[in-house]
């Protein structure tokens, strides 16, 4: 009996150690964000080739009145990836008038002078907006008109994306 | 009869963990990125890269309690104003380190206790979802999260 006690009372003894011996311990990360302002795009300019004639591939360059531009505004020296869903033609009705050979370029001012040259089919393009926030993107092409091609006006729509990155 | 006694409670002891084997490590911020303005941005517990992670180690078949302490306002760095930040219920995860173990879904507003069963040590994830504001300061955001872990 003495013995049982006395078992007893080590195990009640242990039990009371292992309650209070209940340890806390912590540790820190931290939660972080960086608030960029919205990305605006607008389609400032139509990339229009004027008439062509059969047979006639007729390009347009990005430094040319006519070449297709884009406007962006973003966050400040914000980093950003710009890509292009192109047209493989130019429709009128029916009929298809193939479009190709895309040539870009982009600046932080709005001038062609000094831009930097990219190929808007090859994928997103990485760039940056400028202290100020603007992004001016240009646009240029090759139609190619076939012997038979049939007279009309022809239309296509080229879509820009960017997100920051 | 004295060293039975002796043997019972050095078996004892033995189960009972050491301090220094128990531990909780923070090892990954809970990272945003750049949000926009206006735009709500959530951020899953299961996101390889931009959810934050803990790392606790105790003692197999014993238990944890887990209790965060999380902010809810980060706070523009260099001041300026606050970025809300809220914790959904199932931003949680935790999973232990055996092949066998299950990840568990959790509410992070809600202490939990686990028994740790297939490990001794398990991984806490992080999830969470920010608010900015449409005239939200632009900037970057920061606030602390504490996951406070009581061993049993």
């Amino acid at each position: 009996m003495r013995i049982l006690t006395k078992v007893s009372a080590v195990v009640v003894a242990f039990m009371s150690l292992n309650a209070a011996g209940a340890s806390a311990q912590s540790a820190n990360i931290n939660a972080t964000a960086t608030v960029f302002q919205a990305i605006t795009v607008t389609g400032a300019r139509y990339l229009s080739f004027g008439n062509v004639f059969p047979v006639v591939a007729k390009t347009v360059v990005v430094s040319d009145a006519t070449s297709g531009r884009f406007d962006l505004t973003g966050q400040s020296s914000g980093n950003v990836n710009v890509s292009f869903t192109l047209p493989t033609n130019l429709t009128s009705g029916a009929n298809n008038l193939p479009i190709g050979t895309w040539t870009g370029c982009t600046n932080g001012t709005n001038t062609t002078t000094g831009c930097t040259s990219f190929t808007p089919s090859a994928g997103a393009t990485a760039s940056a907006f400028s202290g100020a926030g603007a992004l001016f993107v240009w646009v240029g092409g090759t139609v190619s008109p076939a012997a038979n091609q049939a007279a009309g006006a022809y239309t296509g729509v080229v879509t820009l994306t960017a997100a920051y990155f | 009869m004295r060293r039975c006694a002796f043997l019972l409670l050095s078996a004892l002891l033995a189960a009972t963990p050491l301090a220094g084997q128990s531990t909780v490590t923070g090892i990954r911020d809970l990272a945003f990125g750049i949000v926009i303005r206006g735009v709500q941005t959530t951020v899953a517990p299961a996101d390889p890269v931009k959810s934050g992670r803990f790392y606790v180690r105790h003692r197999l078949n014993r238990q944890v309690r887990i209790q965060f302490t999380l902010p809810t306002q980060l706070a523009r760095v260099g001041g300026g104003g606050n970025l809300p930040i809220t914790f959904p219920n199932n931003s949680g995860i935790a999973q232990g380190t055996a092949g066998n173990s299950v990840p568990l879904t959790f509410n992070p507003n809600v202490a939990q206790t686990f028994n740790l069963v297939t490990s001794a040590d398990f991984f806490v994830n992080l999830g969470g979802r920010v608010s900015p504001a449409a005239n939200q300061a632009t900037g970057n955001y920061r606030g602390t999260v504490t996951l406070t872990v009581t061993f049993f």
